[in-house]
């Protein structure tokens, strides 16, 4: 409620207070500024190590450093309130801008001439008509456009416009920039992303959080098998996971989750991220009996076989894949007439192991590996692309459009007609100056050109 | 000839080339009678250079590999080389700037010269760059490098030219200088979104989000925050000379930072 006294009494600082906010969010200076801010902190972010809790931050964990880390959230910048709060800041002062700028589009949009950036004139022999008719034929050419005709205190006035979708460029760059900053904070609320590691043959329906949380989700994943593929020259070639999403017990996709080609179902979408190997699937040996025949056979974890041509039972107690220089190995427990040992099979070097009449030796094994799968929800996501594709189409507009505008006014003088040029030009200002200049001297047969950076008209190039 | 051996002698033939620029410049024929052969050197050299990537991509077709020659640091450092080498001809052509490719020259030599450090050999592509976001998002970063490249050479050049008159006779008209710094950005800003938002597309496809705040991102992020501010103060408050090339160098700065320096910090982007 604004009473009379407040009016009387502080009307020139209530303005004042008012103005100055509005000027704060409205000029490019505060842009400046907030886009330095947000370098500076975003290098802090690079050089203190961004960790979820500051616990982690072991070996800084005391010292008036460490409070101050703590107090601004130095462990973990990019989510902290001053880090959002100038966000927020560049996205209103982004808004302030465009507010103050978009009221002027449309009068510029239906060729509107303020301020030109170049005038010259010149005086021709002939008169109006036939002058007129020289500058319509140049110009016309000149803008790819046809002239407008208007009069002003009863003289010609023609003007040309071109490229006025130039003027749309900064709406698009600076709405774009919003939005994608939109698309970021509704990810940061609405968003979640997280990490699961499933083994081969299971199945899940949770996953932890970034933030350590369990969350649960609206469906099973259930993993069939984890596909571990080289290159002949020993580089990873393919990770893949064989996957099948379930919903109340019922196959709802099946299909494969590669790096690079994530699986999306229901808004959630699967990476594959990780992998590691828990278990073993299957042993390949090989039997080679007295008579010197070799037979190569399979050994599975839990449960007992016999070694073919002998009569002794083996059964697979460990793997280890293969730290050391042997390469991988496994741990046999055998057991037969006389007999109750354990024996270590490695598949390099260490040669066969003699139990009874038989030589076993060590081939291959299987891993039992279980996959790590990155999930991410993030409903914001869409408004970035958006944003992204604002971006480019703006960009895109400013590079390889230029609105130009030129305004010719004609008169009659004593000896033949006057002919006033101004210009203007939003980018390229020099090159479309030059441009009309030599146009329309050819055209009269003058030399309008100047030399550049001596000429006196208005040169304020970009 | 394989295309690393190739390289080797584009490398040394920008070296010629630099120093047959600087023969000319300090000869006074730069401007006369050298003017056109140093040109066509240089216009050679970087033919050579064009052949060696294709060069490249085709040979790892043969080994049955076939990528676009992209994937690591060597092949990167040849293809950035590359693009300042063509900002350089676009501006040669452009503005008819034949001290902007002395001073780019050494900056092409020296990026190529690195390369002989590293290891050349033609590797298959791992799972993490096996996408066709690969090959829009290095161009577009690295299209976006060259122009800042070029504008930190004429940066470099106006600050020397307007900082004393004996070296000013010798420089290229400071409005001109002035031009080349504030519109090579004006190129290199575009292409570096491009190149931020193909590789944010790429990151939610191969990481499952679209940023992560990887020391690459953000010092990406950096340099276009930088630029951004650059041509606000330019468009916007009017700023020129000394403070704008001063712009331009700390963007350029930050440029070869996050090319070079994220390497020392743990992230994404190990690979390169």
């Amino acid at each position: 409620m604004k009473g009379p006294q407040e009016t009387t009494s502080e009307p020139g600082k209530r303005d004042s207070v008012l103005s100055q906010i509005n000027s704060f969010f409205t000029s490019v200076r505060t842009t400046i500024t907030l886009l330095f801010l947000l370098s500076a902190a975003s290098i802090v972010g690079t050089i203190v190590p961004q960790t979820s809790s500051p616990e982690q931050l072991s070996g800084y964990s005391s010292g008036v450093y460490f409070r101050i880390a703590v107090i601004l959230d130095l462990y973990n910048v990019y989510r902290s309130w001053w880090f959002v709060l100038l966000l927020i800041l560049l996205s209103l002062n982004l808004l302030g801008c465009l507010m103050r700028r978009l009221p002027a589009i449309p009068a510029e949009w239906r060729g509107g001439f303020s301020k030109s950036n170049f005038s010259f004139a010149v005086s021709h022999p002939g008169d109006v008509q036939e002058t007129k008719n020289r500058v319509l034929s140049t110009m016309n050419r000149l803008m790819g456009a046809s002239a407008r005709e208007t009069r002003e205190n009863g003289f010609a006035v023609i003007s040309w416009t071109k490229h006025r979708v130039y003027l749309l460029g900064f709406p698009f760059l600076h709405t774009a920039i919003i939005i994608i900053l939109l698309g970021g904070l509704v990810g940061l609320v609405y968003g979640t992303r997280g990490h699961v590691l499933i083994q081969e043959g299971d199945a899940v329906s949770a996953f932890e959080s970034s933030y350590g949380q369990v969350r649960s989700l609206p469906f099973q994943i259930a993993v069939d098998k984890f596909t571990l593929s080289h290159y002949p020259s020993g580089e990873p070639k393919e990770f893949r996971s064989d996957v099948r999403l379930l919903e109340n017990g019922k196959e709802a996709v099946a299909g494969s989750i590669r790096v690079n080609h994530p699986l999306t179902f229901k808004g959630i979408s699967m990476y594959q991220s990780d992998y590691r190997v828990t278990g073993l699937r299957e042993v390949k040996l090989e039997a080679q009996d007295a008579s010197g025949k070799k037979s190569e056979f399979i050994l599975r974890p839990k449960g007992k076989m016999s070694i073919p041509g002998a009569s002794y039972e083996i059964e697979l107690l460990s793997l280890d894949p293969g730290a050391t220089g042997r390469g991988a190995g496994v741990k046999i427990g055998v057991t037969g007439p006389g007999e109750n040992r354990t024996v270590y099979l490695h598949r390099k070097d260490s040669g066969p192991v003699q139990i009874g009449d038989v030589k076993l030796r060590f081939l291959d094994y299987t891993p039992l590996y279980a996959t790590g799968l990155q999930i991410g929800y993030d409903p914001g996501a869409i408004l970035v692309w958006i944003g992204c594709g604002f971006l480019i189409v703006g960009f895109s507009l400013i590079l390889f459009t230029n609105h130009r505008q030129v305004s010719v006014k004609i008169r009659p003088e004593k000896t033949g007609s006057r002919i006033e040029v101004s210009g203007r030009s939003k980018r390229l200002r020099r090159e479309f100056r030059e441009q009309v200049e030599a146009g329309l001297g050819a055209q009269l047969r003058e030399n309008l050109r100047r030399n550049p950076g001596t000429g006196n008209t208005k040169n304020v190039d970009d | 000839m394989t295309s690393t051996e190739l390289n080797t002698y584009v490398a040394f033939g920008y070296f010629v080339a630099g120093f047959c620029y600087l023969g000319a410049y300090v000869s006074g024929l730069l401007g006369s009678t050298l003017r056109k052969p140093v040109l066509v050197m240089f216009l050679a050299v970087f033919a050579a250079h064009t052949g060696s990537i294709a060069l490249r991509w085709v040979e790892s077709y043969q080994m049955g590999i076939g990528h676009a020659p992209l994937s690591n640091l060597y092949e990167s450092l040849v293809f950035f080389a590359w693009t300042i080498a063509l900002a350089l001809v676009v501006v040669r052509v452009r503005y008819g700037t034949d001290i902007i490719v002395l001073l780019g020259l050494p900056l092409v030599f020296v990026v190529m010269a690195y390369t002989f450090f590293l290891d050349s050999s033609i590797r298959p592509l791992i799972p993490a760059l096996q996408s066709n976001w690969l090959v829009a998002h290095v161009i577009a970063c690295f299209l976006g490098y060259a122009g800042f490249a070029v504008s930190f050479v004429a940066a470099l050049l106006l600050l020397a030219a307007r900082s004393s008159t004996s070296l000013k006779q010798h420089l290229p008209r400071i409005d001109l200088l002035d031009e080349i710094v504030y519109r090579s950005v004006l190129i290199g800003l575009p292409m570096l979104t491009l190149g931020i938002i193909t590789g944010a597309a790429w990151a939610d496809y191969a990481w499952g989000s679209y940023w992560s705040w990887d020391p690459k991102e953000t010092w990406s992020l950096i340099t276009w925050l930088v630029y951004s501010a650059f041509l606000h103060a330019r468009i916007t408050r009017g700023w020129s000379g000394n403070r704008m090339a001063l712009l331009s160098v700390l963007g350029f700065a930050a440029v070869l930072f996050t090319y070079f320096g994220v390497n020392y910090l743990p992230g994404l982007h190990s690979y390169f």
